[in-house]
Formats: structure tokens, C-alpha cells, sequence
């Protein structure tokens, strides 16, 4: 339902009574509104920077209500609040771009030469698919369910109908192969 | 947490709240009390002869209040959103006008440096001093509102304030040169506004606007 500039402000008038109904009424019907306005201005944040944007103002809103004068337009008061508390927002943006320092990616090392190495010479992806498919088909199952999907050991069991032991030990035997497999291609 | 909780919670622990009266119905009644505090203690203390007639010399004490009024004005309208900001260029213009007519005739006026020179400690302690009431109560009236922009406030809010009481100083105290009012006096008000633009975010307390604070009652 849409409300006109005149119904916001008898809302308001009604919830500076205390009437709760209306005033929530009220914030869900300015809510779209200043979320829009807020997305416009602030079109480089984030979905959740603009809703915490968003709850300010609704915070600020509700601080302020006492001051909204029924013989003055509702849409300027309201407007008003977004700017201050967008204006506040970038001031405080600033403040912490102003605090924070670019640092590189610090380099971690572990004492094994394996976890060393970079993410791109891991291995040749083409040659662990080709390892995985030539694997039984037990084992492939396993492995497909268990490392790639991620399942639990008690759904990959109901899904392939086998025990829980059958498959820890398939999916032993298979990792067992493939670390055969992929080896000397490792060098 | 989501805005729709928010907004659930604000609308449940609900309470009413009074609707603050115009801004120009505030500033009268600041300006009625401030009135009466100046003038009963220029009437009970004051010294150095009976009330000048002489129009020139009223011209610059007629200007600091025109300034007050507009200020006073201008600041009980800063403290409500959407209110036109064009009320806030008076209070410039009239603080302006003013200052002005002080310059004019201290520059007119004979042995305007040495005039100048003179120690009047007194005019500053109680623009200092004695005006400290009423800056208290005006930013008691203001904090009521919506301070989003406390410097701006808090300016407008020294100058009402340094403009009353510097014409209750030339009442309670007259001086016989501009120049005296403009360096002792202008120095007093510039000792005010500083305080008052360094402590504006203390004074007027804009954080509870963002719901973390005291709220509007």
C-alpha cells in the first residue's frame, strides 16, 4: 500500500502519541524509500552497508520524532535526517580509510615443502580428473561424494547403500591410488 | 540484526512524546527569560550613572539585540530537521551589522587606541561569567531538538547569547567609546563562541541522534 506525504505525517502525528501500530505502519512504508536514496548516493557500498545506513536513519528517525512539527511537511523533515546521517556516514568512512594501511599479504610457511608451494603448481587438474575416473567405480563413488561434494560419511552411505566402514576404506584405497596416480607427475 | 526486527522493536517499546512547540515560540520564550535575568541584574547592580538617551550611542546596543534575536532564532531552528537554512544567514548579517556599527564609530571616535586600552576586566567577566546561566539554558532548550550540525548550533547559540549580554554590559556598564564595547566586548564574545564551537559535540550531545544515546523525550 502506498501512503502520500500527508498520510507519513499523521502516522508520525500517531506515533508521537504512542500509537505503536501506526508508527511501525509508518517505518515500513519510509523504509523503501530511504533504502532507494540511500543506494543512489551511496552506490559503491555493499548491501550491508546500505541497510546499516538504512537502520540509522531509523534510529535517528525515532531519536528525533518530538521534533517533527505537524503543520510542516513530513517529506523535508524526513529527508533532512537521511542527509545528516549519510553526510555523518561519510565523514566516518573517511575517518577510517584515513586510519587504515595498505600491508601486503604476508607469505605463510610451514615446515612441510608440499604446503609451500603455490596454489597454480598443486598439480594439473586434467590429470587428477583423468586420475579420479580411471579409479573403480566404488572408489570413484566415494571419493565424488565424500572429498568433492563433501557429504557426511552417513548420507554418502544411505545414498550408495553401502556401510560406513565399506566406505572409509574405499575412500582409503582410492586416495592411496591417486597419490600413486599423480606422483611422478609431480616430480 | 534485520531492519524489519528493528523496526518491530522500535515500534513495541514505543513511548509518546511531546511535540516540541515552533522554533520561534522556544527562541521567545528563551529570549523572555533571558530578558529578565539581564535586566533585573542590570537594574539591581548597575553603576555609573542614570540610562543614556543619547540615540547614537543606543544604535549599536539595538543591533546586538536585533543579533540576539535572530540568533536565538536561528538556533532553535537548526535543531529541527528540514527546517530552510536561509534562517541561518540572518544571524550572520545582523552579527555583521553589528560588529559594524561598533568599527564605524570606533574609527570616528577620538583616542579610539587609547580608549581601547583601557582594562575593562569587569565587561568580560560578566559576559563570560554572568551569561554562563544563560548558555545553559539555552543548550538545556536546544539538546530537546535535533542538533545535527552542533558547531553550527553551538555558534548560533554563543552569539545569542554574547550579543544579550554585551548589551546588558553597555546598559549596566555604560562605556563612552565603541572602541571600548568592540575590543573588551568583542573579546569576551569571542572567548564564548570558542568554548562553545570546541565543545559543541559535548555540549549538544549528537550521538544519542543515532540511537545510541538519550533519547528525545
Amino acid at each position: 500500500m502506498t501512503h502520500s506525504a500527508d498520510d507519513l505525517g499523521r502516522l508520525l502525528q500517531a506515533a508521537q502519541r504512542g500509537d505503536g501500530a501506526a508508527y511501525a505502519e509508518l517505518l515500513a512504508a519510509v523504509t523503501p524509500r530511504i533504502r532507494r536514496i540511500v543506494a543512489r548516493r551511496r552506490g559503491f557500498a555493499g548491501v550491508g552497508e546500505t541497510e546499516d545506513l538504512v537502520q540509522e536513519v531509523l534510529l535517528s528517525l525515532h531519536a528525533v520524532r518530538a521534533t517533527y512539527d505537524s503543520s510542516r511537511p513530513f517529506v523535508p523533515w524526513l529527508l533532512a535526517i537521511v542527509r545528516h546521517r549519510l553526510a555523518d556516514g561519510a565523514r566516518r568512512y573517511a575517518r577510517t580509510i584515513r586510519r587504515e594501511i595498505d600491508i601486503d599479504e604476508i607469505d605463510v610457511t610451514f615446515l612441510e615443502a608440499e604446503a609451500n608451494e603455490p596454489i597454480g603448481a598443486l598439480g594439473d587438474a586434467d590429470a587428477l580428473r583423468a586420475a579420479v575416473e580411471a579409479l573403480p567405480d566404488g572408489q570413484r563413488q566415494a571419493i565424488e561424494l565424500l572429498k568433492l561434494k563433501e557429504l557426511s560419511l552417513k548420507e554418502a552411505a544411505e545414498i550408495t547403500g553401502t556401510s560406513v566402514g565399506a566406505l572409509k576404506v574405499a575412500t582409503h584405497r582410492a586416495m592411496a591410488a591417486l597419490r600413486q596416480a599423480l606422483a611422478p607427475k609431480r616430480g | 540484526m534485520k531492519t524489519e526486527e528493528l523496526i518491530d522493536r522500535l515500534a513495541r517499546d514505543l513511548a509518546p512524546v511531546r511535540p516540541l512547540p515552533r522554533p520561534e515560540r522556544r527562541a521567545a520564550a528563551w529570549l523572555v527569560g533571558a530578558g529578565l535575568y539581564v535586566g533585573l541584574f542590570v537594574v539591581l547592580t548597575r553603576s555609573g550613572g542614570g540610562p543614556t538617551t543619547d540615540l547614537e550611542a543606543l544604535l549599536p546596543q539595538l543591533a546586538a539585540l536585533v543579533a540576539c534575536v535572530v540568533a536565538a532564532g536561528a538556533a532553535f531552528a537548526s535543531v529541527v530537521p528540514g527546517y530552510s537554512r536561509a534562517v541561518l544567514a540572518w544571524p550572520l548579517i545582523a552579527g555583521v551589522v553589528w560588529l559594524g556599527m561598533l568599527a564605524i564609530g570606533a574609527t570616528w571616535s577620538s583616542g579610539a587606541i587609547a580608549a581601547a586600552s583601557r582594562h575593562e576586566w569587569a565587561c568580560v567577566l560578566l559576559i563570560v561569567v554572568g551569561a554562563a546561566p544563560l548558555l545553559a539554558a539555552l543548550v538545556a532548550m536546544l539538546r530537546r531538538g535535533a542538533p545535527f550540525r552542533p558547531a553550527v548550533t553551538a555558534g548560533l547559540a554563543a552569539l545569542a547569547v554574547g550579543a544579550l549580554a554585551s548589551a546588558g554590559a553597555c546598559f549596566w556598564r555604560p562605556h563612552a567609546d565603541d572602541a571600548v564595547t568592540l575590543v573588551w566586548h568583542g573579546g569576551a564574545i569571542a572567548i564564548v563562541m570558542a568554548v562553545c564551537l570546541l565543545g559543541a559535540r559535548w555540549l549538544l550531545g549528537p550521538s544519542r541522534l543515532s540511537g545510541t544515546g538519550r533519547e528525545v523525550r
